[in-house]
């Protein structure tokens, strides 16, 4: 009876201690390198270690027009992005995900390109198409007969930089959705008689739902906290990452950088965890099961 | 009696041809352009108006070198203390269910939910004194990069058939050591392999949090193509972004034929 009980102890208590040292170094490091910062951080913003505690900072940047219309134009930014990768890789997620479909494999391939890019290499890219010397630029100009502004350093160019980085995050997403889908479900559908615009109504849509809500809020979060991009081929149109570094490097107020930061923080969590967290709960879940 | 095929008739499925082919096109044109502009004398006169020149290629070189040097090795540092506090905090993660489990991967997550700009603040403001050595360049690459090494990992130890490998060596008298060594190790190499390269591309081509971090002596090769970008020329600001893809693509390729998918922030 009691070696019995031993018996039990040991095995429920070897692996908790076992996985504790093993989870030891990491959760040391996390603690030094990110919860203490992000604390310091939260700190700063309400003036600890500097002015002392108040929200002076958070009600300056709250009754600043200027940060309300720096926040428009990025929510603006983000949510105009998410639409226009949605509309392009919704489709080609489907199609890539058909058996029959030729090309998928370099088709596949090639959109991943983006996904090792840093945003600057992205605006840059931009640059070279819509910039100065730009080749639509030139070709605009050839075709008009007349100079025409370069559209890299506006809100369009922006927005076409910011469509390229959502590419894969988008198509990613949906393609793993769309190859879930049956297709003894679709040819169900059909056989019945189903037209094929009922069949995506009825079943495609439906199905693809939950990763068109994690597809989004992934897009709107990496567009709303996007800084090399913005840093590349912002010049009048000012996003809320460009404004924290500004804050920090060209006003040296830490304690506004900070507040901005914070908010920033909220919004893209509030965006990932609000659409996301039921993604993000099957994600790890498939992680495990794969 | 063949059906015929749905993908012939179905129309959504034409506009996804369409959608995918032109996606494929604007994620690959800027490349082409790229070497066209980078192998140009003048491009504001038009492309290889006097022949290909190596000359932007060769001028850039010189310049870029030293920071892919830095980018290389601030990489591989970064590896290094993913394998140390990565590997066996994954190894805990896939076979055991310990209380706090939960927390510990929302923990690996967090990074990825707060902006690079936010976090490299949070570094500085925390310990300022570590940013002339590079040190807090580390730390935010290992901060970015932990998440997919460790996600990258945890199926891979969690495969039943290794862990029943792992139980036929206990059973014929292997002791932990070799079973590690002999068994799990190379059982994981795929996977280990996939995650090691996934973190040195995310390394090398992180701008948000480095633009912050760098300092005089610690600087990154996507901070000096930033700089190129601002002030240079456009054929040497080309050229420079042609050796940064040299590098980052041979490793792209390889996780993509791993199988491997990363998303981090843009």
């Amino acid at each position: 009876m009691q070696l019995m009980t031993l018996q039990r102890d040991r095995r429920l208590r070897w692996p908790r201690v076992e996985a504790a040292l093993l989870v030891a170094p990491l959760l040391l490091g996390l603690s030094l390198l990110l919860l203490w910062p992000l604390a310091i951080l939260a700190l700063r913003s309400i003036g600890v270690g500097g002015e002392g505690l108040s929200f002076a900072t958070y009600r300056a940047v709250l009754a600043e027009p200027r940060y309300w219309q720096v926040l428009g134009n990025t929510a603006l930014l983000a949510l105009a992005s998410t639409i226009g990768a949605l509309l392009l890789c919704t489709p080609a997620a489907l199609y890539l995900e058909q058996p029959g479909a030729s090309g998928r494999r370099v088709l596949a391939v090639l959109l991943t390109i983006p996904l090792s890019l840093p945003g600057i290499v992205i605006g840059f890219f931009v640059i070279l198409f819509f910039g100065r010397t730009g080749v639509a630029t030139d070709l605009a100009e050839a075709a008009l007969g007349r100079r025409v502004p370069p559209l890299a350093y506006t809100f369009w160019g922006m927005l076409l930089g910011y469509i390229y980085f959502q590419i894969p995050r988008v198509v990613l997403v949906l393609r793993g959705a769309a190859a879930a889908i049956d297709p003894d479900t679709l040819d169900a559908a059909r056989t019945l008689g189903a037209s094929p615009w009922r069949v995506y109504t009825a079943v495609v849509f439906p199905a693809l739902r939950p990763a068109l809500l994690g597809a989004a809020s992934l897009s709107m979060a990496t567009a709303f906290g996007a800084f090399g991009t913005a840093a590349t081929l912002s010049r009048s149109y000012r996003v809320l990452p460009l404004e924290i570094a500004a804050a920090f490097t060209e006003r040296f107020a830490p304690e506004l950088a900070a507040t901005l930061s914070v908010l920033l923080a909220l919004l893209t969590a509030a965006l990932l965890w609000s659409v996301g967290a039921l993604g993000a709960e099957r994600r790890f879940a498939d992680e495990e099961n794969r | 009696m063949q059906p015929p095929r749905p993908s012939t008739r179905d129309p959504v499925l034409a506009i996804g041809r369409a959608c995918a082919i032109s996606a494929a096109l604007i994620c690959f044109l800027p490349i082409p352009l790229l070497l066209a502009v980078a192998t140009s004398d003048t491009w504001q006169q038009g492309p290889w108006t006097d022949g290909v020149t190596l000359r932007w290629l060769g001028a850039s070189w010189a310049t870029v070198a030293p920071f892919a040097a830095y980018s290389l090795r601030l990489a591989l540092t970064t590896l290094l203390l993913n394998v140390l506090i990565g590997l066996p905090a994954a190894y805990a993660l896939a076979r055991s269910r310990f209380p706090g489990r939960p927390v510990v991967r929302a923990l690996i997550g967090l990074p990825l939910a707060v902006p690079g700009i936010a976090l490299a603040l949070a570094l500085i403001l925390a310990y300022p004194t570590w940013r002339g050595g590079g040190w807090l360049l580390v730390a935010g690459h290992v901060l970015y990069t932990l998440p997919f090494f460790v996600g990258a990992l945890v199926p891979a130890l969690a495969a039943p058939d290794l862990r029943e490998r792992e139980a036929a060596a206990a059973t014929l008298g292997a002791d932990p050591l070799r079973r590690l060594v002999f068994v799990t190790l190379p059982g994981i190499r795929t996977a280990l392999l996939a995650a090691a390269i996934i973190v040195v591309t995310l390394s090398l081509g992180e701008f948000n949090v480095s633009f912050f971090l760098f300092a005089p002596t610690a600087k990154t090769l996507p901070v000096d193509l930033y700089a190129a970008y601002i002030t240079g020329r456009l054929e040497i600001a080309a050229a420079a972004t042609v050796w940064f893809i040299l590098l980052v693509i041979p490793a792209a390729a390889v996780i993509e034929y791993l199988g491997g998918a990363r998303i981090g922030q843009a």
